[in-house]
């Protein structure tokens, strides 16, 4: 083996000198979201995405997702560049995005379905995916029957069932009351830890960004750039006593005294 | 309950024109009232030509109403999905969607003389623009979450069709083949009138000449009746494959 492809076993995902530029429409000014992002992501490695609202947090995660093309730059998954979304890399979003036609077992079953499996099998992987998010005896709800936060435990089994090496989340506690959050935090890094995923988590939470994370990635105000990262040396699983670790309180409110501006200035827009 | 408000509401429509007539504010000549209506839809019932011209009628709009979802839907699914297909489709069907079926008829004549061909056409006409405005509303406004999430589990082509774009559209496309019905049954009445020998249509324009005033109001009920019984059958079946969506809900 090269050492070329030994780095590449080693980095998911490798972004270098990303830029994305929204052009402006019907001759508006054109937006540069994001200048120059450099980020490796290591296999298995937890990283939360931090930053003020509009850094660009949505767009680096959708380019990653391959939804997005990048303006200039490289994005690389295993040293191939990503052009275009696929079940390797799923992606948990904020309002859920679950098919609101199909009963819970059925979108989690839809990225087993896609993969040609027969019908018997996906339906077992499924059960014991909604096992794991604790929605068992929801399966054949459909999704406005359940609460908001089992909406998004369906969506997590949804977009852990075809085995993506890379578990992208854009603010997926966003729409959740303060207890469901904290709840499923600790969900989250139970799974995480457990299946071993590689995962990138944009939140605008400090305190949950913290607490999941490997690294934590504090984004500069537009045009987003990475401005500081931040190791998180808590070992995992993350348990609920460790919000109360006094490294973890010095290191939230760090980043807190870090971000404030930003924030203040957001406000005063 | 909602049945049974309905059948109220008829019924006092029915009473109240009842009432209107047997006081004598309408000149009977000018609108039999509704006793005299039932039984001359009873008679016509009795010998049959109700029957006959109803069927006539219904088998055109059902011709001309599958063609026009046919088309209208899949123009429809076209257009919402590529921008560049409605950049040159929308601006037609905009200039043909203001001239009304009734402007249609004497090309439509033209073209197909009188005959049930000239039904379909106008009954087309009228539907076309409904269903292809419902499709193309409802594609447009997918859910791009909804799509993306499909996209990034994997989902090709035909998953996407099948599992996520129809189901995720019905609920605007199938109130907009409903409103479709409406129009085309209205349609095809208005080609009867003029262009056909037979159905509901006709069936008022003989009347008409023959003076039978409680005849062509005995057919316009009769329209009327079955426009009502076309809608709610469809609304029937909106309810159950729309029962996820919040529209259903109230
Ligand atoms: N499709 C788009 N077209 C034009 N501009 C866009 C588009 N998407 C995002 N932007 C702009 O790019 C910038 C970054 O947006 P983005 O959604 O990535 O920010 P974010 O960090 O996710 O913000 P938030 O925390 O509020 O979700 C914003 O200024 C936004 O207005
Ligand atoms: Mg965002």
């Amino acid at each position: 083996m090269n050492q070329m492809s030994m780095i590449a076993a080693d980095t998911p995902i490798a972004i270098a000198g990303l830029s994305k530029i929204y052009p402006g429409q019907r001759g508006g000014t054109a937006v540069t979201a994001l200048q120059h992002v450099d980020l490796t992501i290591r296999r298995g490695e937890f990283v939360s995405l931090l930053g003020p609202s509009g850094c660009g947090k949505s767009t680096l995660l959708s380019i990653v997702a391959g939804f997005q093309k990048a303006s200039e730059g490289s994005v690389l998954q295993d040293g191939v560049p990503i052009t275009g979304p696929g079940p390797s890399r799923t992606v948990v979003f904020q309002d859920y995005a679950l098919f609101g036609w199909m009963t819970i077992q059925k979108n989690v079953e839809f990225g087993l379905k896609a993969k040609g499996m027969p019908a018997r099998e996906r339906a077992e992987i499924a059960r014991a995916l909604i096992a794991k998010v604790q929605l068992s005896g929801f399966e054949d709800k459909y999704p406005h029957e359940v609460s908001g936060g089992m909406k998004q435990r369906a969506a997590i089994a949804r977009a852990l069932a075809p085995d993506p090496e890379i578990l992208l989340m854009d603010e997926p506690f966003g729409a959740l009351d303060a207890q469901t959050r904290v709840l499923l935090q600790e969900e989250i890094a139970r799974l995480s830890s457990d299946a071993g995923k590689t995962v990138i988590f944009v939140t605008h939470g400090i305190e949950e960004a913290v607490f999941l994370a490997d690294r934590v990635v504090v984004m500069s105000p537009r045009p987003g750039r990475v401005r500081e990262e931040v190791l998180v040396p808590l070992p995992r699983p993350r348990t609920a006593e460790m919000r109360a670790d006094p490294w973890f309180v010095r290191t939230v409110k760090d980043l807190w005294d870090t971000l404030k501006p930003d924030w203040q200035k957001e406000q005063g827009q | 309950m909602r049945t049974w408000r309905g059948l109220v509401g008829l019924t006092a429509f029915f009473a109240f024109w009842q009432g209107l007539t047997m006081v004598g504010i309408i000149d009977p000549f000018m609108m039999p009232s509704p006793i005299s209506v039932i039984e001359a839809l009873w008679e016509m019932a009795l010998d049959g030509s109700l029957w006959i011209n109803l069927g006539a009628s219904l088998q055109r709009v059902l011709v001309g109403y599958a063609a026009a979802c046919v088309v209208g839907v899949s123009l429809g699914l076209l257009c919402g999905w590529w921008r560049v297909v409605a950049d040159f489709v929308r601006p037609v069907v905009d200039a043909l969607r203001p001239i009304p079926p009734l402007a249609w008829i004497p090309i439509t004549i033209l073209w197909f003389g009188i005959g049930d061909m000239a039904s379909y056409f106008l009954v087309f006409l009228g539907a076309v623009f409904p269903t292809f405005i419902a499709t193309y509303t409802a594609v447009r406004g997918l859910d791009r979450n909804q799509m993306n999430a499909a996209l990034c589990l994997g989902a090709g082509p035909r998953l996407l069709f099948a599992d996520v774009l129809i189901p995720a559209s019905l609920p605007i496309i199938l109130p907009g083949l409903r409103i479709a019905l409406g129009i085309g049954w209205a349609c095809v009445v208005t080609a009867e009138l003029i262009a056909a020998q037979s159905g509901l249509g006709y069936l008022i324009q003989q009347s008409r000449m023959l003076f039978q005033i409680q005849n062509v109001v005995a057919g316009m009920v009769a329209i009327g009746l079955v426009g009502l019984l076309m809608s709610l059958l469809l609304e029937r079946l909106e309810r159950r494959v729309n029962a996820w969506a919040p529209s259903e809900r109230a």
